[in-house]
């Protein structure tokens, strides 16, 4: 899979822009995402859009435009169904969203079993940087501008939600169509992201940075803004790592987002480890 | 003159009764405590008050009252210590039902979130994360929340449990305070004395209405005798309730 996965073969600037439309959009996602405890929510999606992409193929062949749409009606779809399913509180959220996205997966798999070879597969959980053309750069475009614009319109509502849902729920506001909207939104990011850089690298990119940010703020609107910095740093120097030594970008830009947890983890200002150490002296007040 | 009336009203989980067929009525500006042993449906009740858990059967009468006229304080209040949020923030919430998800936030609406911190004594704490307050201060910030809301009919569950001598004096204060202001207040409690010294009126609840009347009356020995000896009534092989046929 070497040769197919050269990552020598994509242009940087076009992979730089698509990683920093990335980091804009999913980064505060994925800050929303582990402040309501649904970290691997993104996850479960990410499996989920492969149906989709899967039936794309079968269809249109490996046609970019065709498997994004496909994509993102799975993913729609495994989020949406979810979301209902756990509404009716017959079932625990992240036991909804297993029943979706393991169906969705091995739907995907079944698809593609007698018609593709493993090679696909592989692309579509963790990208071909190859995959990124202008098609794929304005989709990512487009994603994050679209969640930017969502978060500023619904911010209010994201973050009542989540801190205070019963309160919420009595005060009459629309939870479950906010979760909806919420969960649309990280689909829309991950199939953004999930030709060039992989569906599971994409959710790399939105959750670690925004796990990260805890570290260094206290406020949504601080760790957001923390986490998309953290995020298009990961981007820009996996990318430019990967182009390098012609590694895979996805792995790349995870990697060096994972390293930048540890550092954040480490002397991070809120509550870093080395903030706490035993012995040292504590304050007055 | 009554602000909400129950009309036959029996509430409950999976098809069974918490709350079983109560009749009667909340007077407006007065303060209800709802008394009865750990079971007899007193948080069921206040969820149905508040809109929050639809009835098996009956109604309740809210006289029109819309969701932003009811401040609902739930005995597990929900508030995710973790989140992001502070305190100044989880008061504005109070706000929402006048500014919903769009309205901008007046000058006057901050003078309010002011005034109620000051009110509840956490002048100082707008800027304290929800994590970084103890649970007597984050219950004060919960009644200054009540405050902002400017609601009519005011819903809390046992709003003073594991909290310090001082905090529940300056809480109770504020209560006390409502009815003269035109509020309806329907609080659980378990402290007798409390209810004694801070409600009007009592309906003394073991699933089914045991008293419901002026606080000493409702405390009278044989009502509490008889609200000890109905216990709990949940049991797997129930039958259907026929009592609705019935009537």
């Amino acid at each position: 899979m070497s040769a197919v996965h050269s990552g020598a073969e994509f242009a940087l600037p076009m992979a730089l822009a698509g990683g920093l439309a990335l980091a804009l959009g999913g980064a505060p996602l994925g800050v929303l995402l582990i402040a309501r405890r649904m970290s691997l929510v993104g996850d479960a999606l990410s499996h989920g859009i492969l149906p989709g992409a899967a039936l794309a193929y079968l269809i249109a062949g490996p046609d970019p435009v065709a498997m994004t749409i496909g994509a993102l009606i799975a993913g729609f779809v495994v989020a949406g169904l979810s979301s209902l399913l756990a509404r009716t509180k017959r079932l625990p959220e992240d036991a909804a969203f297993a029943v979706f996205y393991l169906s969705a997966l091995a739907l995907g798999v079944l698809i593609l079993g007698r018609n593709a070879n493993a090679e696909v597969v592989f692309d579509l959980l963790f990208g071909a940087a190859k995959g990124l053309d202008t098609t794929a750069l304005l989709v990512s475009a487009g994603a994050a501008t679209a969640t930017l614009f969502a978060l500023a319109l619904f911010i209010r509502g994201f973050l009542a939600e989540s801190a205070d849902p019963v309160f919420m729920r009595a005060s009459g506001l629309p939870g479950g169509l906010l979760h909806l909207l919420l969960m649309l939104l990280v689909a829309l990011n991950l199939v953004a992201g999930f030709r060039a850089f992989g569906a599971l690298m994409t959710v790399g990119l939105m959750m670690i940075p925004a796990a990260a940010a805890r570290f260094w703020a206290r406020s949504y609107i601080g760790q957001a803004g923390t986490a998309v910095l953290i995020s298009a740093l990961s981007s820009g120097a996996g990318l430019f790592l990967a182009h390098r030594f012609g590694a895979e970008p996805g792995a790349t830009m995870t990697l060096t987002a994972a390293s930048l947890f540890a550092l954040s983890a480490l002397v991070g200002s809120n509550n870093g480890l080395l903030q706490n150490l035993p012995g040292r002296t504590h304050l007055e007040g | 003159m009554s602000l909400v009336r129950l009309h036959d009203l029996t509430l409950g989980y999976e098809r069974r009764p918490a709350v079983h067929h109560l009749d009667g009525a909340f007077d407006e500006a007065r303060v209800t405590a709802v008394v009865g042993p750990n079971g007899s449906g007193k948080s069921t009740l206040l969820k149905g008050l508040a809109g929050a858990l639809a009835p098996l059967s009956g109604r309740v009468d809210r006289s029109g009252l819309k969701p932003n006229q009811i401040a609902y304080l739930p005995q597990d209040h929900g508030v995710d210590r973790d989140f992001p949020m502070t305190i100044g923030e989880l008061v504005a919430l109070g706000l929402w039902g006048r500014r919903g998800l769009f309205g901008a936030v007046t000058h006057q609406d901050r003078h309010r979130i002011e005034e109620a911190m000051s009110a509840v004594g956490l002048s100082g704490f707008e800027d304290r994360a929800l994590g970084s307050v103890s649970g007597g201060q984050l219950q004060r910030a919960l009644f200054a929340r009540v405050l902002v809301q400017d609601a009519r009919l005011i819903l809390l569950d046992e709003p003073f449990t594991a909290l310090d001598a001082r905090t529940t004096d300056d809480l109770i204060a504020l209560v006390k305070r409502w009815p003269s202001e035109g509020r309806t207040v329907v609080m659980v409690l378990h402290d007798l004395d409390m209810v004694r010294d801070t409600c009007a009126d009592t309906l003394l609840l073991a699933r089914e209405k045991v008293a419901w009347a002026p606080t000493e009356q409702a405390l009278a020995p044989e009502h509490l005798l008889t609200a000890r000896r109905l216990s709990e009534a949940w049991s797997d092989g129930a039958g259907i309730c026929h009592r609705d046929h019935a009537a």
